[in-house]
């Protein structure tokens, strides 16, 4: 069984059930109507390709991404990035600071990859409707009531055993480093390799100075 | 005795010539068509269930893998030979958009119009069109089509040759044919497991399901009939298609040929 088209079918089901859950979703999406944004992510062997109509069709590409970039339209975009740059995508500051490190490349549309990223990070959905929905009003409120508050209150116990546990390895058993001390051991081993780098140069110069004497 | 003695060879490859397969029986090649029909006149309403329920859903994978190696684009013109209900032109509909077309093409008028009420009923229409034809005589122009597909219809076929040499000549230079079979297993055990199920559990689903367990023995002696993987890939080679591969789904039960039209 192709392993690639099993992941594209479950992308493409979660996609298309959670789109229509935001009702200003379709609007982003009609904007993208006709348009193709392939993705290939290292060290993903095939690419992805993100087709947009009335829903959103996920497919596997097992060509070559220089195939792909080659048949591009004005409606296409194609992204190469890697899994661990994926994250920083979400901040469009990044993007050119990116391109310049040659952590990711656009060809085509890159408005079209814009249009995509803001489908899916505008989204919003107010999941205690969607459960009112299935229940009624008053389980799916209580339940997202009781969620939030158990949040909150797992949130803090486990900020208190971090702290607790923060201070009884650096302060009571001493077992690591202090959070300044670090800071200022990192300091010093940077003037240290600036130091050393200052003699390094000093030393070529001496040296080029005797070879010419 | 002595004069009819030469003829009886001739008469012999005559029949030969005249026979085909239809399962496991010999059959006039001028009768396959309509055995064929009527197999697919008596399960077309309960082809989709009966598939889902044969592969376990895997069916869907198999032939979404055939459109991901498609490389179907906005506007493509696609042909989807013994297209049945329209599993493969639903999605290249969406994918080659409204400057690209599919044409959804069946031998067999009960599936195509069980194929044209679904695709209808989900609302594509404005990109498809309905053809009944006959795959060995495709009713198109030459060097018409980007991409040529055929899933699990192949096998139906009574001159496969002819069929691979008609989808040749409709392909544009530059074309790929896409042939989705069933094929043959690649491990012995797999092998003995796949025709228990086949020809014991097949049937017998068949009658549960569709109340028809004839035509579901046909389809389990059909893919014994069929040509193994490098066969079929020698076939190709034969229409003229170049850069021809297969590659081999779940084992072999299913092999993907690919070959190009340069």
């Amino acid at each position: 069984m192709p392993a690639s088209a099993l992941l594209t079918a479950t992308l493409e089901q979660a996609i298309n059930r959670v789109l229509p859950l935001d009702p200003d979703s379709a609007a982003r999406l009609q904007a993208l109507s006709g348009a193709r944004l392939t993705a290939f992510v290292a060290p993903l062997p095939f690419g992805l390709s993100l087709s947009f109509s009335e829903q959103v069709d996920v497919h596997a590409v097992h060509e070559a991404p220089a195939e792909v970039v080659a048949a591009l339209t004005e409606k296409d975009c194609c992204i190469q990035t890697s899994l661990s740059v994926l994250p920083e995508l979400q901040q469009t500051s990044q993007l050119t600071r990116l391109i310049q490190q040659q952590k990711l490349t656009v060809d085509g549309e890159l408005q079209i990859a814009q249009q995509v990223s803001a489908l899916f990070q505008q989204l919003d959905i107010d999941w205690e409707d969607q459960l009112a929905q299935v229940t009624n009003d008053v389980i799916a409120h209580q339940a997202f009531t009781t969620g939030r508050q158990v949040h909150e209150r797992v949130s803090s116990l486990l900020g208190t055993f971090s702290r607790t546990l923060g201070n009884a390895v650096v302060e009571e058993k001493q077992l690591a480093a202090h959070r300044l001390a670090v800071m200022h051991f990192n300091d010093s081993v940077s003037t240290l390799r600036d130091d050393v780098a200052r003699a390094e140069s000093r030393l070529e110069k001496l040296e080029q100075r005797l070879t010419k004497r | 005795m002595s004069d009819n003695a030469p003829s009886t060879p001739v008469k012999a490859a005559q029949t030969e010539q005249e026979k085909t397969d239809f399962g496991f029986s010999q059959v006039e090649k001028t009768q396959k068509a309509s055995l064929v029909a009527n197999v697919f006149d008596s399960v077309a309403a309960k082809y989709d269930i009966m598939n889902d329920f044969m592969s376990m859903g895997v069916h869907r994978l198999w032939k979404r893998y055939t459109i991901d190696c498609a490389g179907a684009r906005a506007g493509h013109k696609v042909l989807d030979i013994a297209g049945g209900t329209g599993d493969l032109t639903a999605k290249f509909s969406r994918l080659v958009g409204p400057t690209g077309s599919v044409t959804l093409a069946d031998i067999n008028l009960s599936m195509l119009k069980v194929g044209r009420d679904k695709l209808r009923d989900r609302g594509l229409i404005s990109n498809i069109d309905y053809v009944q034809a006959d795959a060995e005589a495709l009713p198109f122009p030459d060097n018409h089509f980007d991409i040529v597909t055929m899933a699990f219809g192949l096998r139906n076929v009574t001159e496969k040759q002819n069929a691979l040499n008609s989808i040749f000549r409709v392909l544009k230079p530059g074309g790929r044919l896409l042939v989705l079979e069933f094929s043959k297993p690649t491990s012995e055990q797999l092998s003995k497991l796949y025709d228990m199920y086949s020809f014991h559990v097949l049937p017998k689903m068949g009658q549960l399901v569709a109340n028809d367990a004839d035509s579901y023995q046909y389809l389990a002696e059909s893919i014994r009939m069929h040509p193994d993987q490098e066969t079929l890939k020698g076939m190709f080679e034969q229409a003229g298609f170049e850069q021809c591969d297969y590659q081999n789904l779940t084992g072999g039960i299913v092999a993907l040929h690919r070959g190009y039209k340069f």
